[in-house]
């Protein structure tokens, strides 16, 4: 079955290219790819239910909730507790990276990715 | 009251507009602008200015041998070299000729201003008939003239000492993680001053007043003190930047720049970077490798799109300042009108998309970068918070530009382009109406790493290279 993968981020360009670079992924029905603009509206669809992932990428600077806290909230679910997280980040102070392993997540990425990187990535996490 | 005169000397308009717009802030200043080094001297000559902006690679002149003439003509013209790049031996040479004063670029407008404004201050000295307005408030005798605000702390116990010592800690070194030699000995200083308190267990005020780049610390003890020569020993290690006398003791301490501490963070990116190529051994260690002589020699190579040292420079200094929309739109003044009317550009911006869509030649790519695209940066370019984003959408466009006749041939890469540019105007369009029309997010630059990554990305898709962050291993899973 398809492995559901989420991402949120404030930048349509940054989720457009995103999809592009698991294009392959996507077409091979190996993911099913579902992009959040707005983190509150993907946390809200995660509580209520209506949502489900089995694989999280996370923008961390949003004006309406910071990645981190999207994070250390969907943790904080018993349903989402195992689920992987990982943040995507242009700045990967140590400072940033302590908190998030400290929250739980999987693991971080810079900003700009490459195809290769997202993808591999995604295979070593989802294991597909 | 006569104002002092200003002159900006730069080849390049954007340079010149964004200082200008800087120091128009400052009221106390009439400014005129030169735009190569031949003009600065003609303009010194006829005008006289006070001070002045001087870049330092210009054309017809530059700006050392523009410095040297006006020097030996008016030695009291304070001219501050505006450059680009650290080089110790331009600077040598400048300084043989009486210029001291730098500001880098990438231009940091508060710094310029707080420059600006101290040499105002110390020309509205000499020149007389102005108010000296700080002296009054003025504790340390060190903090001449610097408008400050002060930080006090009750030492009454051990405490309270390691209270102090944690605050200054953090304070002083901020992000560099290695403690550096010089800073050690002061923190040392300060809990032998400290400790002397404790022999009679009376109780002593720390005041810190800061500047932009100094602290200037004094500490009041109830009593007279007798300094053991131990301490004395250490103080005459300061030299001429302690004073000790009576119940009071007075420090000048200079804070480590940021420039200084980009640099360390870069220098130690290397370096974590080199040594995880070691301990993991994964089987692209020759690529990785490349990475770090990239970064190493600052050179770019044709393949990867490497984020080089300087972009990286520009994109931290997005995270240094946190400001809120509210208050950067109070501050801008009428550059806010030009970014509501941009709102036409954003219809355009479109439109000329579709304009690809049903004839996707050469011209109509050119004609979008520079008729749209361009136009947009102009705007932000004037804004100056927004460097990080001019500087991508600039080398958006000028790579589109460069490609535009391989794009147009190709069906499926103006598709791309297309769906990206749209997505990319969408972006644009949603940032400038949270930060200048809604005023909502608490820091203006929540998108700018977005933009960034965007902008380079979509020219990775586009031109099918590798992008490429140079940091560390670029990912980590725990």
């Amino acid at each position: 079955m398809a492995k559901r993968v989420i991402i949120v981020d404030d930048s349509r360009a940054v989720i457009a290219t995103a999809e592009l670079a698991l294009e392959g992924m996507i077409n091979s029905n190996t993911i099913e790819f579902k992009s959040y603009l707005n983190p509150m509206e993907l946390l809200e669809a995660l509580q209520n239910g209506s949502e489900n992932f089995d694989l999280l990428i996370s923008d961390v600077n949003m004006p309406e909730l910071n990645g981190l806290d999207l994070a250390r909230a969907i943790k904080a679910d018993e349903r989402y507790k195992n689920k992987p997280i990982i943040i995507l980040t242009t700045e990967s102070s140590n400072e940033m990276k302590m908190s998030g392993k400290e929250i739980g997540v999987t693991g971080w990425m810079v900003k700009p990715f490459s195809d290769e990187k997202l993808v591999k990535s995604l295979q070593m996490v989802l294991g597909v | 009251m006569e104002k002092l005169r200003l002159l900006i000397a730069d080849d390049n308009e954007d340079n010149r507009l964004v200082l200008r717009a800087t120091c128009r802030k400052l009221e106390c200043f009439e400014i005129k602008d030169a735009v190569d080094g031949l003009e600065a001297v003609e303009i010194a000559e006829s005008w006289q200015p006070h001070i002045i902006l001087m870049d330092i690679m210009m054309p017809k002149m530059d700006g050392y041998e523009a410095s040297k003439i006006i020097k030996e003509k008016y030695p009291d013209t304070v001219i501050i070299a505006v450059t680009g790049v650290l080089d110790s031996r331009v600077e040598d040479k400048m300084s043989l000729i009486g210029v001291d004063i730098y500001i880098h670029k990438p231009i940091d407008r508060e710094l310029i201003r707080f420059k600006l404004q101290s040499i105002a201050s110390s020309f509205r000295l000499k020149l007389g008939g102005f108010k000296d307005r700080t002296k009054a408030t003025v504790l340390n005798p060190f903090n001449s003239d610097i408008p400050s605000y002060k930080t006090i702390f009750d030492i009454v116990d051990a405490e309270a000492m390691m209270e102090f010592g944690m605050w200054l800690f953090d304070r002083y070194n901020g992000k560099i993680m290695a403690v550096s030699g010089k800073f050690d000995k002061v923190i040392e200083l300060f809990y032998k001053l400290m400790s002397q308190r404790d022999k009679d267990g009376e109780m002593m005020t720390i005041i810190v007043e800061e500047s932009y780049d100094e602290f200037y610390i004094t500490m009041k003890f109830e009593k007279a003190i007798t300094l053991e020569q131990k301490i004395l020993d250490m103080l005459n290690e300061f030299g001429t930047e302690v004073i000790a006398q009576e119940n009071i003791f007075c420090a000048r301490l200079s804070k480590p720049i940021e420039k200084e501490v980009v640099a360390q963070d870069l220098s130690q990116q290397v370096q974590t970077k080199k040594a995880s190529v070691e301990n993991i051994k994964i089987q692209h260690t020759n690529e990785i490798e490349k990475e770090v002589e990239v970064i190493e020699s600052k050179e770019s190579i044709k393949e990867v799109r490497v984020i080089e040292s300087n972009e990286k420079e520009l994109l931290h200094q997005s995270f240094v300042h946190k400001t809120s929309a509210a208050d950067y739109v109070e501050e801008i003044g009428d550059i806010l009108d030009e970014i509501l009317e941009l709102s036409s550009i954003e219809e355009e911006w479109r439109e000329r998309l579709n304009l690809i869509e049903t004839d996707p030649s050469e011209d109509n790519l050119i004609d979008f970068v520079d008729s749209v695209l361009n136009v947009y940066v102009r705007v932000i370019n004037s804004l100056f918070e927004f460097t990080a984003l001019a500087y991508a959408l600039t080398s958006l466009g000028v790579f589109i530009k460069d490609n535009a006749k391989i794009i147009s041939e190709d069906s499926s890469k103006i598709k791309t382009m297309i769906m990206l540019f749209e997505h990319l105007g969408e972006d644009l369009t949603s940032w400038r109406e949270h930060i200048f029309v809604l005023q909502d997010t608490a820091d203006i630059h929540y998108l700018d790493s977005s933009f960034f990554s965007s902008c380079m990305q979509i020219e990775g898709i586009i031109g099918n290279k590798e992008v490429s962050a140079d940091d560390e291993d670029c990912m980590e899973f725990f």
